[in-house]
């Protein structure tokens, strides 16, 4: 009883927190703009106005495409009870779960080329094989970055690798945790589709990845993909805040802020990224990946070298 | 501070690998002054304690010299032979970046059995300056344009100053200044190189010198 009311009280503070961090995202980019933008609340509105409408289906679609948005949202749910949010511990964790997380962001994406393909539309297949190239190179950082993670704090769960009690600190391994915030801030970028990568914006079909995939979606559906999405970024945010900053200063309300001011700040930084870089061309994008790779393997390499 | 000598040996590897896997020829430039600048800093965070003005003095000539006058004749270089891009690598930029990576590796696991005299600034220094060279030293065999070349042999010059750094209470001001005004020669020479080649053959790339070699010198 006790685990699942945990469960459905993390599920709640990542339902509610999440679309913020988007709608602060596009604020710094309007700000950017020279416009005043839309409210930091505009992510909500969006949602709720999509979840009063009715899904559209065409017909060569089956199953598939009814049943990803759904699976993909569940998939990231799953996924975020695995990550602890600030002093929030994770209501799941055992040893390995790193493992359950990468494959956990394999299947939903899986769902979801398979839902771009079953369409039928030659512009959503074309989405679909750049996200599966892209993504299968973020994977190989995502996962190196994993391995030096664990090196560091002697442990493979998640919860151990990243939550409040960090074990180590920027002064005895800030070479490595260096090389390894890189690595992770570029596979932030490519899973959530953001600017160096992916334009979040666009809706020219030869140059986007991820919304291209979602053309064909609608209402209630349209929604849980953009639901998924924010959710997505708020855990790959909550991953990463807790490696930059290891709280521990005992108070849990002052652990708290410190941990939201940590997910401000990165979101501003991706706004930033997005209002002043160019989208890279899209053979260069693997370059970037590869890039990442290399990072979270000289910061394994270190690691060793230090030990 | 051994944390800071820490920080800035990872970066000057982290910015060849990112020269490395750059195709713009303008980029790499500078990257490569940025890297020289952060080079230039080393000297300051080397004795916390006590700044010496020999400190000051070799970080300030690092950062005249290879952040802003060997970049200004490179970028002068560029301009005269109008050359953008490096188009055809020996090797491809994806696969680059992997070797570079084995290439890290390699460098940390030789200096594992490296004993050097004197106690260094920091135990990263040695790998990460043997990193460098070997970084520096891939850029050069793997890319055909004069250019790209020489820059390589820059960066491989800026894992040597890297290590000799890290001897540097051992190491007399007077053989680093040589070591600098060597490069600065080089640099200039090569400027002036690049350029009659360009006048002589319409073509920057190495291979054309090396094939008319012996009908032309």
């Amino acid at each position: 009883m006790n685990i699942i009311f945990l469960i459905l009280s993390h599920w709640l503070i990542v339902l509610t927190l999440s679309p913020l961090f988007l709608g602060i995202i596009s604020k710094v980019k309007a700000f950017f703009a020279g416009k005043k933008g839309p409210s930091f609340f505009q992510p909500y509105f969006d949602l709720q106005r999509l979840f009063q409408k009715n899904s559209v289906y065409s017909r060569t679609t089956t199953w598939i495409f009814c049943a990803a948005p759904i699976i993909n949202l569940a998939a990231v749910l799953v996924l975020s009870a695995l990550v602890p949010l600030g002093t929030f511990k994770a209501p799941v964790k055992f040893s390995g779960d790193i493992l359950l997380a990468a494959y956990i962001l394999g299947f939903a994406r899986f769902f979801m080329i398979s839902a771009a393909l079953d369409t039928g539309s030659s512009f959503e297949g074309m989405g679909a094989s750049r996200e599966a190239f892209f993504s299968c190179l973020s994977e190989l950082a995502l996962f190196m970055n994993f391995i030096t993670l664990s090196f560091v704090s002697h442990s493979i769960s998640l919860s151990a690798m990243i939550g409040a009690n960090f074990p180590l600190s920027w002064t005895l391994m800030g070479p490595v945790l260096l090389l390894v915030v890189g690595s992770f801030f570029i596979v932030i970028l490519t899973e959530n589709a953001r600017i160096p990568i992916d334009d979040p914006d666009t809706h020219l079909e030869l140059t986007m990845i991820h919304e291209v995939m979602i053309l064909d979606h609608s209402g209630v559906d349209l929604g849980y993909m953009l639901y998924a999405a924010a959710i997505k970024f708020f855990v790959f945010a909550s991953i990463m805040v807790p490696i930059i900053v290891p709280v521990q200063s005992g108070n849990t309300a002052w652990d708290m802020l410190i941990f939201l001011g940590g997910m401000l700040v990165l979101s501003v930084t991706v706004g930033i990224i997005e209002s002043t870089m160019a989208r890279l061309r899209l053979n260069r994008v693997n370059n970037l990946l590869l890039i990442a790779f290399a990072l979270a393997f000289f910061g394994f390499v270190v690691k060793m070298w230090r030990m | 501070m051994t944390s800071w000598v820490d920080v800035i040996c990872i970066v000057i590897v982290f910015l060849s690998l990112i020269i490395l896997s750059n195709h713009r020829v303008a980029a790499m430039i500078g990257v490569f002054a940025l890297q020289s600048f952060v080079l230039g800093l080393l000297p300051f965070f080397l004795h916390a304690s006590s700044i010496s003005s020999r400190d000051i003095m070799i970080g300030l000539v690092t950062m005249i010299l290879k952040a802003a006058l060997v970049p200004y004749i490179l970028f002068w270089a560029i301009r005269h032979v109008s050359m953008r891009s490096e188009i055809k690598p020996i090797i491809g930029f994806g696969a680059s970046i992997i070797f570079g990576a084995i290439v890290i590796a390699g460098a940390f696991w030789v200096s594992l059995s490296l004993k050097i005299p004197g106690q260094p600034a920091s135990d990263l220094v040695l790998p990460c300056s043997l990193s460098t060279v070997l970084l520096g030293f891939m850029i050069m065999v793997t890319r055909t344009r004069a250019v790209t070349q020489v820059l390589g042999y820059l960066i491989l010059e800026n894992g040597i100053f890297l290590f000799a750094i890290s001897l540097f209470d051992v190491m007399p001001v007077l053989i680093e200044m040589g070591i600098l005004l060597d490069i600065f020669v080089a640099v200039f020479i090569m400027a002036i190189v690049v350029n009659h080649i360009n006048e002589e053959f319409e073509k920057n790339t190495a291979s054309v010198v090396q094939s008319n070699m012996g009908e032309t010198f």
